[in-house]
Order: C-alpha cells, then structure tokens, then sequence
C-alpha cells in the first residue's frame, strides 16, 4: 500500500509544475486553490501493524485450551461476530478478492485477537458496553438506510453497468484466486473456509437469529441485515457498512494493478467511511428485496460459464443450478456445494431460503448430471425432498385472491381442498366463493375450483375485465362467457346481474326461483370445451362429501406437521385412561377396530372372564370353608351331642363333584398364570361346563357376595351377567363390550390414533368451522407403567399440545402397593404422578387438561364412604341443605357434584402452586360417549385458547379465580 | 409366617446382601492397586495426540426435521441409518451424503435403529413397544413408503435398543422398558429368550441399551437404569453372567470393546468405563472435571479399531475424544469447527474404522473423518 502512496505522490508531484502565464491581464478574479486539508484525504492510514509477510503467515489456528473457553468465548464471539460483519461485504464486483480476504480476515483476526484476549484480557463489562454502542450506532445507520431507499433505481443501473465493464477484471481476479488456492493447498482452503462457517455460526449465535438454518449462510447479508433492522439487536450493521466500502475500494485497487496482489485485501478494511454516503445508499437498495421474501444472490460471482466453486469450466460444461441463487456447479464440485440436498437442489447455504419463482417449473425434475452421479433412489429422494418441502412450496403472499394476499393458512386451504386451482403460480387471481368460478386478474375464467372456500377478499366487479354489463355473482362477465351464456340458452337481454350456484344453477339477483343450470345441457360442456371456458369437475358435483374426503385424501407431509395436534392422555393404572381411548375410537372413527384387532380382543375378553369366574371360584371355596365353620360352630353351640356328618353338611356354595373338578383345574391353571397360553382351545371343550356352573346355586350365591372379593374389579359384573354367551366360541364383542373390557389396546407402552371432530350439525357457513375440520388430532396414550423416576422418554414427547391427564374420582377410598410395598392410597399415587408430570421439564409451559373420570360411580360412593377417607381431602365439609330431601332441583348441587368441585379445586391450586399457572378441569365419565365427546371438545378449546391468550387472558382468568375462589376450604 | 415376620426377615436379608456387597466392593478397592492410566503412565505411554486436520467434519447429513436419536453403519457399505422424532428412519450414503431410503414410520416415537448385517433391512424401535423390521428392497406402497416386513411384539415396555446378531440377519437383541433383553428371531417373529424380568436374576430397572460382543456372538453386555451393566450368555437366558456395578447413575450406553474382553459404559453420572468381563472388574474411569458439579451425562460411546480412542457423546454437546490409555481428552469435536449445536445423541463408527459418524438434537448427522494432509509441527 505504501508503494502506491508513494506513486500517487510522484503523480503529484508530476502534474504539479506550475507553467508561467503570458496572456494579457485578466480583468476578472482568478479562482484561488483552496488549501488542500491533509486530515480530510481519505487516506488508508492504519497499514503499518501488519507488514505482509506477517499476514501471509498468520491463518494459524490456535489450540483452544479447555479451560477458561468460557472467559475467552465472550471475547471471541465479539472479535468474531465483528470479522465476519467484514464479511458482510461483497459488492458484486469484487467477490473474489473478497473471499480470499475474507478467508484471511476470519482466520488471522481470530487467532490474533484470541491472543489479543488473553493478553489484554477484556471484561465481559466492556464488551457488553461495546454492543450497546454498535447498537445504538446501528440505529443510526439503519436511518440512513432508510433515507437513502430512493436512489436505489439509479444504482442498479449502474450496477448493471459494473456487471458488464467488469468481466475481464473479474477473470482476472479468479486466476489469481486460482493461483493463490494452489499456493495453499487444499487443506489450507477448507479449512479456512471451516473457520469462516464457524464464525459466521458464532455471529449468528450473537445476535440469536431466530432464522434458524441460516446460521451457516455464508453470505447471507440480505437476511441478516434484514432482521437486524427489524429488531436493533445485532452489532453487526455498522461494520457492515464501513467494511463493504473498504472492499469495494478494494475492488478498485485491485483492478488498478491488474488483479495482482490478493493478499493485500485486509490491508484496507481499516478505512474509515463517514463521508462515503453514497456507497453505503447503493449497497442497501440492492440488497432491499423487491418483494417481501429476500432473494438470494449466489455466494461468489464468477466468470461466465464457470464453476462456481472450482471457477473451471466454460459454458459448454454441463453444471447443476441452486434452485434459489442460481449458482452453477460442475460434476465435481455439485456434491460438495450442495451437501446432502435435504431441500433439493439448493447450495449448502441456500438451504432454508424459498426457491426463485422462475425455477418453479423444473421442480422436481431432475437432470442428467444427478442421474449420472447418483444412484436412482438418491435421485428420487432428493426429487422428493425438493417438491415436498415446506420452503419450496409457493409463498402465500405471492398469490392474491381479490386483491388480497393470502395467509398461509389460506393457501393451505386452497391447496388441500377437494378440487384445487391447478398449476398455481405466483400471480394474481380472483375467486367467486359462490360458483368457485376462478382466473386470472383481468381474464375469463380458468377453472372451477372448490366453492366457499373463505380465501382472500370478495370477488371484484372489475375482476375479469369484463365490458359486457352482464353480471355473475357481482362480477362482470367477460364476452367469451357472454358468448356462451347466450350459446346455453341463458336470457341475456337487458344486461341482467346472475347469481350461480356451485351446481351450475342460476337465478336472477333480487328473484328465488332457479331459471335452470348452465351446464344441465350436454352441448354446453363441449361449448365450454371450444371457447376454452372451464366446466364443473366431476368431484365437485358431491359438494356434500367434500369436507369428509378431503379429510380422509392423504396430505403432504409439510401440511400434516402443521395441521395435526397432538393431544397426550395419561393418567395412573385404573384412571381409565383406556376407555376414554377406545372411547374416542369408537366416537371418531369410521371404523374403530379392525377385523385382527376384534379377534384379538375377543380373545382377551374371554380369558378375563374365566378369570372372573376363577376369582368367584376363589371365593367360593372361602365361603364355603366359612360357612362351614360357621356351621360346625353353629352346631357346636348347639350341644355337643348333636351328630355331625361331614358328608352331609350343605352349605349355600357347596357344588357337585363334577363342577368341583374343573373349579379346582381353573385355580390350578390361573396359578400356575397359563390362562392365556391354554384357554382359546379349551373355550370350546368347557363351554357346556361353565353355563352349568353359572347356573349353580352355590355359584349365584358367591356371585351376589362379589362386592367381598377384592380382586374382582367392578367392571366384571357386566361381563358375568353375559358369561355364558361371552364363552362361547362364536362370540363377537359388540362396541360395549370392547369399551368395557380391560387390557384390550396394546396395553403396553403407546397407542395412539388420528381423528378429527365431525362437522357440526348447523349450517356450515361459518368460515372458521370449516377450518376447524381440516384441523386433525392425535391422542395419544401412554401407560403410566413406563413413567419412571427419571424417564428418559417424555422429552419425545415435547411437541404435543395438550397434556390431558385422567384421575380416577372414585380412586379416593382404593389402596394400592406403592413401590416400596407400602398400601398407598390410590388418589395420593394419582397426585404424585400428576405432580412429577406436572414439573417434568418437558412439560414446562404446557397446557394441562384434568380429567375427573368416573364421576358416576364417584356420585354413588361418595354417599357411602367419606370423601375424607383419602387424607389429602380431609377438609371436606360440604355445606348440605337441611332439606335433603327435596334438594333435587338444580340450585342444590349434589353430594357429588360438590366433591368433584372439590377435588378440582385441589388440582388447581397443587397445579398453581407448582407452575403458577392454571389448570383445565373437567368431569367425565368415560363409558359415556357424550361425555367423552364434551371433554375432547373441551380440550380442543384449550387449545384455541392458547392460540388467542394475548387477548383473552385476563377476562378468562378472572372467570376462573371466581369459579376457585368459591370454595373455600 | 405371618407377613410381619417374612418382612423381617426380607429386610435381614437384604441388610446381609448391602453389607456383603459393600465387603465385596471394599475388597476390590484393595486388590485394585492401580488402574489402566497409572499404568500406562508407569509404562512411559504418551498420550496421543492430534493435528488441526487429523478429524475433520466432512459431510454433514441434513434432511431430518427432528432431533436424531440414533444411527448405524452398515458392516459393508458406507451407509447409515439414522432415526428422528420425526418419525422417520433415513438410509445415507455416506459417501454421496444423500439418502436412498426415507422410511416413515408407523409410530413416530422412535428410540433406536440398526443395520442388518447383510445390509439389507434396518430395524428399528421405540416407544410402539415394539420393534419393526424394514426390508429396504421391498416394493413402496402408492404414497412412496416402505411396508413394514416384520413386526416383533412381545415387549411390555419401550424398545431403547436393538442390535443385529453379527452375521445373522435372522437374529437381533432389543432392549426394553421393561427390564428385559430379549433374543429374536426374525423369520418367525417370535422370541428365542427373554433375558431377565419375571425371576429377580435381571435388571431392576429400564434397560436402556445393549452391545453384542463381535468376536464372540454368544456373549452381550446390556446396560440399564439400575445404574449397572450386565453380560449375559444368549444359551442361559435364566440368569447374568456377570453383574458391572460402579456406576452412580441410569448406563445410558454399553460398547464391547473390539478384543471383545472389555466393555466401555457412558452414565448419566457424567463418566465413561472401561470393565472387563473376564475378571469384573473395573479397568479405568474416564472422567472430566467440571467446574460446576452438574457434569453432563454420556449419551453414546464408540471405540476405534484399535481401541486407543474412546469417543463420548455428552449431553452439552461435547464430543470427547478420550485416549483409553492414559484416560485424558485428546480431542473435543463439540469444540471443533463445523460441530453440532445441540446435544450429541448417537455416535458410531464405520466398520473399516476410517470415519465417524454423529447424531444430534440438532437434526443433523455430522461424518468426521482425517482430513488428508498432516501438518508438520
């Protein structure tokens, strides 16, 4: 640099003789040479510290020892994230020097202000005042920026015009980059390049981009700028600004000496640019996006025809092109550049960016290169992932219906219903919700898509240009479809204004009565077909079944992810968490169980009933020893002398020898826990067997005692009444029994099933419950076997929506074995559960919904047994009206009714204790379809209050701290 | 005997196993007298050390939209599979980084996943309880997925862990919730042996994963959260060959060690383990002083061919590379350029040895290999 002072010095000095004047005298004032202000030369002053034999030598990256990383990361992310700003710079002209600096800057920055770190060992205090600085200044440039939006027209002329001039000296510059590669080697190179990614990758995590996957953009400044000036967060703008200029002058320089040294570029990034405005302005409107969505530029400009990453090649080489910068590969480097291609064809760093809508059309379709390349199933994976996912697919925003750009929830439900525009593009369209007539702006219809889809504005009477004062549903039709409404034998005198049905039906606007259907005639369709006018599709004409097939029509995988909510059921062993699972089944599914799975339950049901009848068995020689007993006893009392026969002694659960028999091979088997293994074959053998055995007195005796067994579960009583009918061989479980019987979905660690809630009964204008029924729900249910102390697995579980966790309401007088063997009250293991889940990290800020199951059999008990049994309720006292008796009206809650608002009332303040939040709580009983229906319902509701707090909240919460606060304890 | 009095003597008697354990335990310190690091140190052994460019990343997998939870090799290709909370299993190929297989899974709660030996189908297994088998040259159903081939079901709990019997494509183990390891046989669906549970002779906790020993296939070591490892012989399914205590935490990882002597451990007590299955005892501990006391726990292991490296994946991201020998880091890769940025779930290493491959909560797979060219120092 100094060399080149010292020749602008001897230019000077050259040009500086002053030559002496002989004309005549001048009569006006001669214009005097203003001093020249040595300090106002723009000159590269700070060059001296790095000499250039230094510079060459210092990409060296150092060892980061393991200690104090912590101390010295700080300082690294700042020294790093303000290199990479410089790498903010490309100017389109002279990316190549750029990178090659860049590469020098990144590397020899970073090891030397690491050095520089641990020498002069900055405080995390002076760093945090250096970002507030930058911050601040960074405001400052933004305004700027904003100022100056107007030139940007003017630029991009010229900008044009460097594009074009600067051909030759970029080849020059990509020799002597080439030059300067092969000096390094190649492993000099990646790894540079690595350490660039990886200060990029630091930058990125300063200014916590909420972009994700555009950390590793290498050259992603658009972007970048762009949410900085969104949010004022990042340090990064002002350097951007001075380090573009720098490199642009750099640019310049370069050219000057014929692309020679490349090495000198970090030389000049020490430049100082207040006075270099217009620059600063250029920059910014290029890199202000014409439309909202950023475009990307490719990462390095090169010579035309070449290979964007080895710069060989000319333009009869066939390349590959990012689908998003339109960078060219060749075959060797394509691999390289584009990685592993999870979003097709994009450049490792395009990856995350939206396609350039010309390339839309080569979606998917793949080239000879890749073919040759890879193998046939990479190639379709990659063709795949190109077309299917979620950032290639079309922008909302670049559609607009009736003038207004969609949502992207809009464009989803103009892709996925049942009859979709075809081939949509960015552009824009108007829609007729009534006919679902569709076309472009300013044209005659294309197509007959879906009607009443509520997307985008109301149809505008200018829509299609139309000149004929005829109307369709408010639109002024074009001449073809005058044409053909007169050629369908449509009256078209007096420029009538028409309102036309899906169906083709239309009426005059203002009269009731339908004048006929446009396509009723057949010749009308062909007509269509001539003046290339649209007719209704064949799906359309069962508008009925539209919403319920485009449920069941298997969905993109990028619409699926956004579309389904998981909602996860779980509650401790017994809170009936299955029920309300098979509930939901049985409520939401066409078909709920599969022809394998009633086999299968059939199956389970049966041996359960055998066990019942074991455990009955069970009880009935315990009966029979007691009775017995008693009997002797009785007898003893009675004298002595009286004359007992064993033989003849009869109780009420005595039975025949026969029956004895095979009651004695059933405890043996059930035992020796075979039952499963041995019973379908013997189903058949002891059918006869077991009808008399239900017949038997002893057995109707010890049945009318089952409350006295314990292990009996109460649901058996439902299965007893049908046994003989359950045991025989051609039994089929009705929908009640599956719902009833135990253990019957895979009981053992997850189950989970798909459903969305039927459309509701009244009239379906409603835009939003239209939407709601593309909506779908996953339930998933989990065992409560598989939570253990610390389980690993719940983090899977993160992306669920709701957690709706069951309590058994008539749980509070069970006792249960804990794992230490201690009888635990079931309730309390109901509430350790829900605790743990509650404070599960995995949980943290998720919405719980409590299920107060059982609330039948709750009612009846809570009439026998205090609900002060359980010790975490034994602040009980229900104010009961005197007058129980006829307490029945509504105004008295019931014993139960005020034990279920108890109990929730517990949950919520254990629940707002423990994350200061607040609990959804709800009764069901499970065995109750509507019930269920109300409480999944609920949940979804839930959910749609998620989605609306920042509104709602308040109002919300105070209906609930009423509903709380009324009970007081 | 009343159920007081069996109380009591249940609680004598586990008194007299704790106290009889802790002798045992005591005992060992004695005999102990040193540990493989002292050795080696006593042996003049340097550690070993690496160049900027000796493990590099060169090829980072990307095309999961959900945290990796785990991954294998195939024995003879360059191909891995990878599973994801997202529900899918990727088949890679390594070389190319594409993938040539991308399988959605009938249950999205995937905890695992292994390459048959023939390279043929990949398994995989998760929280269905039950472990699925992928014929990867079977036909795609209309919407482009791959039909499941095999279904194993047997297991009460979540599947954490499979593996392939080496050289078998008709046998493969699985670790489960429920306590068990389990012996399969894929041809019949049904199971060979079952490896604990119902008789106290197995794990008393969640088994988490489980390592077949390469050169003898009889012989596996399994890992659980009852904080021990234990090896078993699939011939006596009734009871453990050996029991490995020492750990303070759930074994969240076992890897033979490849003479197949040795096993390695990873623990949520944040260390690494090196025992051996002749003697039952413990070789050495790797463990990393951290400055705060909550050490990140070790999520997966993997050593090198020779076994001189030991690489651990732990749950802030790092990935140590340890020199077995000596028990000191040689190499960070959470440290390194190009690394993950979230927790390393899944490592493995290629069967030549020559690459390695790591998973991340950050969806990606990250392949390190040397990165040619060995500076002079």
């Amino acid at each position: 640099m100094s060399l080149e002072v010292a020749i602008v010095v001897e230019d000077a000095v050259e040009y500086s003789f002053a030559m002496e004047y002989h004309g005549p005298p001048i009569t006006r004032e001669l214009p005097r040479a203003v001093p020249i202000n040595v300090d106002r030369i723009p000159v590269a002053s700070v060059v001296s510290p790095l000499p250039f034999p230094d510079s060459l030598s210092l990409p060296v990256v150092q060892p980061i020892s393991a200690a104090d990383i912590i101390g010295k990361k700080l300082i690294k992310d700042l020294k790093l994230s303000s290199s990479s700003a410089e790498l903010l710079t490309v100017s389109p002209t002279s990316v190549i020097a750029f990178e090659s600096q860049n590469n020098e800057v990144s590397e020899g920055s970073y090891s030397k202000e690491l050095g520089l770190g641990t020498e002069t060992s900055v405080s995390p205090s002076s760093v945090i005042n250096a970002s507030v600085e930058s911050e601040t200044e960074n405001r400052s440039s933004n305004d700027i920026c904003a100022l100056s939006g107007e030139l940007s027209s003017d630029f991009e002329c010229c900008n044009r015009d460097d594009v074009l001039s600067g051909v030759n000296e970029r080849g020059y510059s990509s020799i002597s980059h080439d030059e300067f590669v092969g000096g390094v080697g190649s492993s000099g190179v990646l790894e540079s390049s690595d350490s660039f990614e990886k200060s990029m990758e630091f930058s990125g995590s300063l200014r916590k981009s909420r972009l994700s996957g555009a950390y590793k953009e290498t050259l992603d400044f658009n972007e970048s700028n762009r949410t900085d000036w969104e949010s004022n967060e990042s340090v990064l703008s002002v350097d951007y600004l001075s380090s573009r200029v720098s490199s642009r002058k750099f640019g310049d320089g370069n050219q000057d000496s014929g692309g020679g040294d490349v090495r000198r570029a970090p030389v000049v990034t020490f430049c100082d640019i207040e006075s270099d405005d217009e620059n600063v302005d250029d920059d910014y409107s290029r890199s202000e996006p014409e439309v909202v969505r950023m475009k990307k530029e490719p990462a390095a400009k090169v010579r035309k025809g070449a290979c964007y990453r080895c710069l060989k090649g000319n333009r009869f080489t066939e390349k590959e092109v990012c689908m998003v910068c339109d960078a060219k590969y060749c075959n060797n480097c394509v691999l390289r550049a584009m990685g592993s291609m999870p979003e097709g064809r994009k450049c490792v760093t395009c990856i995350g960016y939206p396609i350039s809508e010309l390339k839309r059309a080569s979606l998917g379709k793949c080239s000879r290169m890749l073919k040759r390349l890879l193998n046939d199933l990479e190639v379709k994976q990659i063709m795949k992932a190109e077309k299917f996912c979620e950032v290639n697919q079309l922008p909302p925003e670049y559609i607009s219906v009736n003038g207004r750009p969609l949502y992207h929830d809009e464009l989803v439900m103009l892709q996925s219903c049942s009859n979709p525009p075809k081939k949509l593009k960015p552009g824009n369209y108007w829609y007729d919700k009534v006919s679902g007539l569709w076309g472009k702006v300013g044209q005659k219809p294309l197509q007959i898509i879906t009607p009443h889809l509520n997307v985008g504005g109301p149809v505008k009477a200018n829509a299609s240009n139309g000149n004929t004062q005829v109307y369709i549903n408010g639109r002024e039709i074009t001449k073809v479809e005058l044409r053909m409404l007169k050629l369908a034998g449509v009256q078209c005198a007096g420029n009538p204004h028409f309102w036309v049905n899906e169906d083709g039906s239309y009426q005059e606007e203002g009269q009731k009565n339908t004048k006929g259907f446009i396509w009723g005639k057949a010749g009308t369709k062909l007509l269509c077909a001539v003046l290339s006018l649209p007719v209704p599709s064949k799906s359309s004409d069962l508008c009925g079944e539209q919403i319920s097939s485009s449920i069941s029509r298997s969905m993109p995988d990028y619409l699926e992810q956004r579309v389904i909510q998981k909602l996860l059921l779980i509650g401790y062993s017994g809170s009936g968490t299955s029920t309300i699972f098979k509930q939901a089944r049985i409520l939401y599914k066409d078909i709920p169980f599969s022809e394998d799975e009633r086999e299968h339950i059939t199956l389970v049901i049966q041996s359960h009933v055998y066990n019942y009848i074991g455990i009955l068995l069970e009880g009935r020689e315990r009966f029979e020893e007691e009775s017995l007993h008693e009997l002797r006893q009785h007898q003893s009392c009675d004298g002595p002398d009286g004359d007992v026969d064993g033989n003849g002694e009869e109780t009420p659960y005595s039975i025949g020898p026969r029956l004895k028999a095979f009651s004695d091979w059933l405890l043996k088997i059930m035992a020796s826990g075979t039952l499963e293994a041995i019973f379908p074959a013997a189903c058949r053998e002891y059918a006869p067997l077991v009808e008399e055995l239900c017949s038997s007195v002893a057995f109707k005796a010890t049945y009318k005692r089952r409350h006295e067994l314990e292990s009996l579960p109460s649901i058996s009583s439902y299965f007893l009444e049908q046994a003989v009918e359950i045991l025989k061989p051609d039994y089929k479980p009705s929908d009640l029994d599956i719902l009833y019987a135990e253990h019957v979905t895979s009981s053992n660690g997850l189950a989970c099933v798909d459903f969305s809630f039927p459309e509701p009964v009244y009239d379906g204008d409603d835009s939003g419950d239209l939407h709601d029924s593309l909506l779908r729900y996953q339930l998933i249910r989990l065992q409560a076997k598989g939570f253990g102390e610390n389980c690993k697995w719940l983090e899977m579980l993160e992306d669920v929506r709701v957690v709706i966790f069951c309590v058994s309401l008539s749980d509070y007088d069970q006792f249960a074995l804990d794992g230490d063997g201690n009888r635990v009250n079931k309730m309390m293991l109901s509430k350790k559960f829900f605790e743990n889940m509650v404070t599960h990290p995995t949980f943290d800020q998720m919405e719980f919904l409590l299920l107060l199951n059982k609330l039948d059999s709750f009612e009846e008990k809570i009439e026998q047994v205090p609900l002060t049994k359980c010790e975490w309720f034994d602040d009980f006292h229900p104010v009961i009206s005197r007058n129980r008796s006829n307490s029945n009206n509504s105004n008295h809650p019931t014993l139960g009714q005020l034990g279920f608002h108890y109990v929730a009332v517990k949950f919520k303040r254990l629940f707002a204790a423990l994350t200061g939040r607040k609990l959804y709580a709800s009764a069901v009983k499970a065995l109750d379809p509507t019930s269920v229906d109300t409480a999944l319902k609920y949940a979804r509701e839930v959910l749609s209050w998620d989605e609306e707090r920042p509104n709602v909240s308040l109002s919300e919460y105070s209906i609930y701290s009423t509903e709380a606060s009324s009970f007081s304890h | 005997m009343s159920v007081a009095e069996l109380k009591e003597r249940h609680m004598a008697a586990a008194e007299t196993v704790n106290s009889l354990k802790e002798r045992l335990k005591q005992k060992r310190l004695l005999l102990l007298d040193t540990d493989v690091a002292r050795y080696a140190r006593s042996q003049g052994q340097t550690r070993v050390s690496f160049g900027l460019t000796d493990l590099v990343c060169c090829r980072t997998l990307q095309g999961h939209t959900g945290k990796v939870y785990s991954m294998d090799w195939t024995p003879e290709k360059n191909r891995i599979v990878s599973a994801s909370q997202d529900g899918r299993l990727i088949v890679w190929n390594a070389l190319t980084s594409q993938k040539t297989h991308a399988i959605k899974l009938p249950c999205a709660w995937v905890m695992t996943c292994a390459f048959s030996p023939s390279g043929q189908s990949v398994a995989c297994g998760g929280l269905d309880s039950m472990c699925s088998i992928f014929n990867l040259n079977s036909q795609t159903d209309k919407d482009g997925n791959l039909p499941v081939s095999r279904v194993l079901s047997g297991h009460k709990g979540y599947v954490s862990s499979c593996q392939y019997v080496p050289d078998e494509d008709t046998h493969l183990i699985t670790a489960s919730g429920d306590q068990t390891c389990v012996l399969w046989d894929i041809t019949t669906g049904l199971r060979t042996s079952v490896f604990g549970g119902e008789f106290q002779s197995g794990h008393t906790a969640d088994v988490l994963s489980v390592s077949i020993n390469g050169s003898n296939s009889r012989m596996f070591i399994s890992g659980s959260c009852d904080s021990t490892a234990r090896l078993w012989d699939t011939r006596v399914a009734s009871r453990a060959v050996r029991t490995f205590h020492g750990h303070e935490g759930d074994v969240n990882t076992v890897k033979f060690f490849p003479d197949g002597h040795r096993f390695g451990s990873g623990s949520d007590d944040g260390t690494c383990r090196l025992f051996d299955i002749r003697t039952g005892h413990q070789l050495q501990e790797y463990n990393q002083q951290h400055d705060d006391n909550e050490a990140p726990h070790v999520t997966s292991i993997a050593f090198s061919t020779s076994g001189r490296l030991l690489f651990a994946g732990y749950t802030n991201g790092d990935c140590y590379v340890w020199d077995t020998l000596l028990a000191e880091v040689v190499l960070n890769l959470g440290k390194l350029q190009n690394s993950h940025d979230s927790r390393i779930s899944c490592l493995g290493l290629s069967a030549d040895g020559s690459a390695l491959c790591t998973g991340s909560w950050d969806s990606n797979l990250k392949i390190w290999a040397f990165g040619g060219h060995r500076r002079v120092h």
